[in-house]
């Protein structure tokens, strides 16, 4: 389990982290999503004791990483931006490199497995130099993967694929949470590509954390006052539901401005009534538009 | 986590990466090639065979030789038979000595600014810093990657000077000449040293600075007081000797503990990784 407790971070005059809280639990796909520059990176630093936080505190299995970094990190995979490969080294020697620093006992066995894993049979005994991005990213997967990590921090792990890329990334991504029982904070911008692999999620906004749970969690949050979108074709029109105040569209589509989720089944069931429904679907129910909203809502803060 | 197996995986990689890189290996050949080998070597033939007392500017290279004679600190010169034996004797065995000592601060210094800024302008030292190694074991894997080469390296060019000074001395002096204390001491004891007090000077230096230029130019200014003792044996001011060259060794040795504690105080893992963020 980790648990972050009131993080704050202070780069000279740049406050990168503001007191920031959350609790992630063994297992679990977390992704960690904000802009470029909201504090992901600082806090995936922080949490892997290779940074040390102004104020607050942060625990990994109950070890505090920035006293027992060295256990924290022989426990922890960390892929950052920089994927940290050795262009002048092929694919393969990198990964024996990193093996031995690891400690990986049997090493070859293991890089054969990873190489096998992430498609890189063909390319391991090429210079790094000589990768696409695609191909890095997935080298510095495995590299991360060599000492069987029990947590596993991806920061940006999508950045700069192709969508076949992408794909990979997060059938890996599914694959290690349910096979190998990983813990996973997965970091983005773009939280599109990751709604189908994270359980939770924490919304992160100029080094605050301004959101935080899973998506039905946040949806019902959010998502107190519904807009429905309705086609139908009722024998006296829209005007068969107008106690519920429609914004008339065309003939055949109107939107309702609901007051509650409540009143959802009540509109439809008068509408069935009256005519034929075709289709209803929520406006800016998405956890996209949500967080569009939610950051919308911190913009000016 | 295995520490000498990581330390040997450092060191591996570090080294490969030199051998890799003609820009990090030419210069640290051609260094000892023309410092250890053919500057040394065509001094010594050329006086093997020309009248050096017609040369003008030697002058005072002799006046040095007749007080070093005199004053009884290098007496053998007194029992040779000409000026030329004296100067070459002078050159090979006293002379280059401090030199010499080029190769293993320019090696080091190359080694190390790559090593450690090297990795920071290569964005790679933060994937070094995510693994489990401790900074005791990644600092000793460092240390060690520049030293091996740069001991390695003043060797080899001390073999090869010396077979070199033998052979153009062996006709005039009907002896080997080649090395005396001086030498051996020089080569076995203060090199070690100096490349080990260069390298931990480097390895504070790179910490701090950001890429491998600005790291090299800063670590340059340990030539500096090299200069002085080149200037002061050329002048015959400063005789090296074996007792002078063991206190420089070990005044060396004791920077390097110093320079060793600062580098333990100053670059946990935590300020290694903000220093290039």
């Amino acid at each position: 389990m980790i648990e972050v407790r009131s993080i704050s971070k202070q780069f000279k005059e740049h406050q990168a982290l503001r007191d920031v809280s959350f609790t992630i639990e063994q297992g679990s796909v977390t992704g960690l999503i904000g802009p470029n520059g909201s504090g992901k990176t600082t806090l995936i630093r922080i949490m892997n004791g290779v940074l040390g936080a102004t104020s607050g505190s942060v625990t990994i299995n109950g070890l505090d990483p920035s006293a027992h970094a060295e256990k924290v990190l022989a426990m922890c995979g960390t892929l950052t931006e920089q994927s940290g490969l050795y262009e002048n080294m092929s694919g393969r020697d990198n990964l024996m490199f990193f093996a031995e620093v690891f400690g990986v006992q049997q090493h070859t066995a293991r890089i054969d497995e990873l190489a096998e894993l992430f498609e890189l049979q063909e390319y391991q005994h090429r210079k790094v130099g000589t990768y696409s991005t695609g191909m890095k990213k997935r080298l510095g997967l495995a590299r991360v993967l060599l000492h069987r990590p029990s947590i596993l921090f991806l920061d940006e792990p999508t950045n700069g694929l192709d969508p076949d890329g992408i794909q990979m990334v997060l059938r890996i991504i599914r694959r290690l949470n349910r096979e190998e029982k990983m813990t996973i904070l997965v970091s983005s911008h773009v939280l599109s590509q990751l709604s189908a692999v994270c359980d939770r999620y924490i919304f992160m906004e100029k080094g605050r954390k301004v959101e935080e749970g899973s998506e039905q969690e946040i949806v019902n949050r959010y998502l107190t006052a519904p807009r429905l979108e309705v086609e139908a074709a009722l024998t006296d029109g829209w005007s068969a539901a107008a106690e519920f105040n429609p914004e008339i569209i065309s003939t055949d589509k109107a939107i309702f401005q609901l007051q509650s989720r409540e009143e959802i089944p009540m509109l439809l069931r008068q509408l069935t009534t009256k005519g034929q429904v075709y289709q209803a679907r929520m406006i800016g129910s998405d956890l996209e538009s949500i967080y569009f909203a939610i950051r919308e809502a911190h913009h000016y803060e | 986590m295995n520490n000498r197996q990581a330390i040997k995986a450092l060191v591996r990689k570090d080294i490969r990466a030199i051998t890799a890189s003609i820009q990090l290996w030419l210069p640290m050949l051609i260094v000892p090639l023309i410092v250890g080998v053919i500057m040394p070597a065509l001094l010594i033939w050329m006086a093997s065979r020309v009248e050096l007392r017609s040369i003008g500017n030697l002058g005072f290279l002799l006046d040095s030789l007749d007080l070093l004679s005199s004053s009884g600190q290098i007496p053998e010169l007194a029992s040779m038979p000409t000026d030329n034996h004296r100067i070459i004797y002078y050159l090979a065995l006293y002379m280059f000595a401090p030199l010499f000592l080029i190769i293993p601060v320019m090696a080091s210094s190359i080694l190390t600014a790559n090593s450690f800024a090297g990795e920071k302008e290569r964005k790679t030292l933060e994937g070094l810093l995510f693994t489990p190694i401790s900074m005791d074991t990644l600092f000793k894997g460092k240390v060690l990657a520049a030293l091996i080469p740069s001991i390695m390296l003043s060797w080899i060019t001390f073999l090869i000077y010396g077979i070199i000074a033998n052979i153009l001395m062996y006709p005039m002096f009907g002896a080997i000449m080649f090395p005396n204390w001086n030498w051996i001491i020089l080569v076995l004891w203060v090199v070690p040293s100096c490349s080990l007090m260069v390298i931990l000077l480097n390895v504070l230096i790179s910490a701090k600075v950001r890429g491998f230029q600005e790291a090299y130019q800063l670590g340059g200014l340990v030539v500096i007081p090299l200069l002085a003792l080149i200037a002061g044996q050329a002048s015959g001011m400063l005789l090296i000797s074996p007792v002078l060259l063991l206190l420089i060794g070990a005044a060396l040795l004791l920077i390097s503990l110093v320079l060793l504690r600062l580098v333990a105080l100053w670059n946990s893992r935590q300020q290694l990784a903000e220093s290039q963020i």
